[in-house]
């Protein structure tokens, strides 16, 4: 059974190609605009992997990450931050909340991959 | 663009409010001094003097504080009424833009989509449809040659049967020619026998009708040995042209046989060919539609740029959006107080570098040519943090 991810970013376009790069390599993909709308579709189903933008309206990634941290049934999900945001404040805000990596737009596919399949959970 | 701060306008009205009572104190010390009233006159000259460019100075100041106010309406409605075109128009290009480039990503995802089902469809069509028909059309004509093959080797053991009558034939024609031999020596032997008796005479002639006997017997023997031998014969030829019919019909059987075996094999090599063909052409196909696959996925990632740009536009259009209340600000001090106010523009690049999220919108706003931008943004790509 594939496993499921999660991506979180208010741009569509950005969600698709991630969506893209994730479907083929065998991934199920679960799609929220904003930190509110992803918190709105956790609803106790198994995903293995959460890839968060950080600055995004109604919910930023960093609050939603806190958010996430206190459900029990995806506290121990890894988060990985991808955004154009490169201030080191705001790494240290992200790994503070509980995010396992930072990773910097635009993204290069398969080294995407490349995290997700070091911490995807088994 | 800032407005340097001037004096406050309190000064001008005081110093010409001096300078008048200056005069009329001046004129009043020289009537009351008993000086003469030409000396009084002077004075009252200098007083109308005094009081004539005291006026004249207010009213430029007038027209300064006028011109004043104006520039600040001026930049107070380029900040309420210009700003916001301009802050709409950068906003409304950006959504533009976002719009265009995620119905142009959805677009391409679809055609990753479709590329992805067909690839498949035509990978399993190809490579299961075609091997196994052409598996199973070769099971069947190979059954085929197996039967001719039977067949042959069934006519092949008919032929070795004839071939071993034909062995027999010449044993009994042997046998029929002995029994001839026979039936003449019997004959000699009566014919001793009727020659003996006659040397006998009298005593003799029952012997001789005995050999007599004999004789037709040996005859006999003769005559049936000899039928057999016809006989024999006429088998022996009919065996003959049923094994060189047999041979004949062996012979075509097996040209036939080695004929089809050809047809069937140019047939199987054809149909190996042709489905090989297909398959290295769907091959081929999945090879490029992978290809084009891959060109697509990393014409998307190129359209990333897209994020980056309404983020940088945003950006801006949110300082363009602060500077009215900036402008209105400056303007309602001058009203109040009469004071003109500086617009803070270094708060305002402040707010500016603080929204920024990406290094290359910093490397701009510390100077850095447009080309720069580009270069931070492959600079980035690489960059991965694990907590």
């Amino acid at each position: 059974m594939a496993k499921t991810i999660m991506i979180v970013d208010d741009s569509a376009s950005l969600r698709q190609v991630v969506g893209i790069s994730l479907r083929s390599a065998g991934y199920d993909v679960l799609e929220g605009s904003d930190g509110a709308d992803a918190l709105k579709k956790l609803t106790g189903q198994k995903v293995h992997l959460i890839i968060s933008d950080v600055n995004m309206p109604n919910m930023d990634g960093i609050s939603m990450v806190k958010e996430i941290k206190k459900l029990p049934a995806y506290k121990f999900t890894p988060i990985v931050m991808l955004t154009t945001e490169s201030a080191d404040g705001k790494k240290a805000e992200g790994q503070a909340a509980g995010a396992k990596a930072w990773m910097l737009k635009p993204f290069n596919p398969p080294q995407l991959l490349a995290v997700v399949q070091k911490l995807v959970l088994p | 663009m800032t407005t340097p701060a001037s004096s406050p306008d309190t000064t001008p009205f005081l110093l010409r409010w001096q300078s008048t009572a200056f005069a009329l104190v001046a004129g009043g010390v020289a009537v009351a001094s008993g000086r003469g009233v030409a000396e009084a006159l002077v004075a009252s000259a200098l007083i109308a003097g005094a009081v004539f460019l005291d006026r004249a100075r207010g009213g430029r100041e007038a027209q300064a504080r006028g011109a004043h106010a104006a520039f600040l309406a001026s930049t107070d409605r380029l900040g309420q009424d210009v700003l916001p075109v301009w802050a709409a128009h950068i906003e409304n290009s950006r959504q533009q833009m976002e719009t265009a480039v995620a119905a142009l990503t959805q677009r391409f995802a679809g055609i990753v989509d479709r590329l992805d089902q067909t690839l498949r469809a035509s990978g399993q069509g190809v490579d299961k449809g075609l091997s196994a028909a052409f598996a199973h059309s070769s099971e069947e004509l190979r059954g085929v040659l197996d039967s001719l093959k039977d067949a042959m080797a069934s006519n092949a053991a008919m032929h070795t049967e004839v071939q071993n009558l034909s062995r027999f034939v010449a044993e009994l024609q042997q046998m029929a020619a002995e029994v001839a031999d026979i039936a003449q020596q019997t004959n000699l032997l009566a014919i001793n026998a009727a020659i003996e008796a006659a040397h006998a005479g009298v005593e003799g002639r029952g012997f001789a009708v005995l050999a007599q006997e004999v004789r037709k017997l040996s005859a006999l023997s003769g005559a049936t040995g000899q039928r057999m031998a016809d006989k024999v014969g006429v088998i022996g030829e009919a065996i003959r042209v049923a094994r060189d019919a047999a041979q004949a019909s062996a012979r075509r059987e097996a040209a036939s046989a080695l004929a089809s075996e050809g047809a069937i094999n140019g047939v199987l090599d054809r149909f190996r060919g042709v489905t090989q063909a297909m398959e290295d052409s769907a091959a081929e196909l999945k090879q490029e539609s992978a290809g084009i696959q891959v060109e697509i996925v990393e014409a998307l990632v190129q359209l990333q740029f897209q994020d980056r740009v309404s983020q940088r536009m945003t950006h801006v259009r949110h300082n363009i959006e602060r500077l009215p209340d900036l402008l209105s600000a400056s303007r309602r001090s001058f009203d109040t107080s009469g004071a003109l106010a500086p617009v803070d523009a270094e708060g305002l690049l402040g707010e500016l570098e603080g929204s920024y999220a990406m290094a290359d919108e910093r490397a701009t706003h510390a100077g850095g040519s447009p080309k720069a931008a580009p270069q931070a943004a492959v600079a980035e790509l690489e960059e991965v943090t694990f907590f």
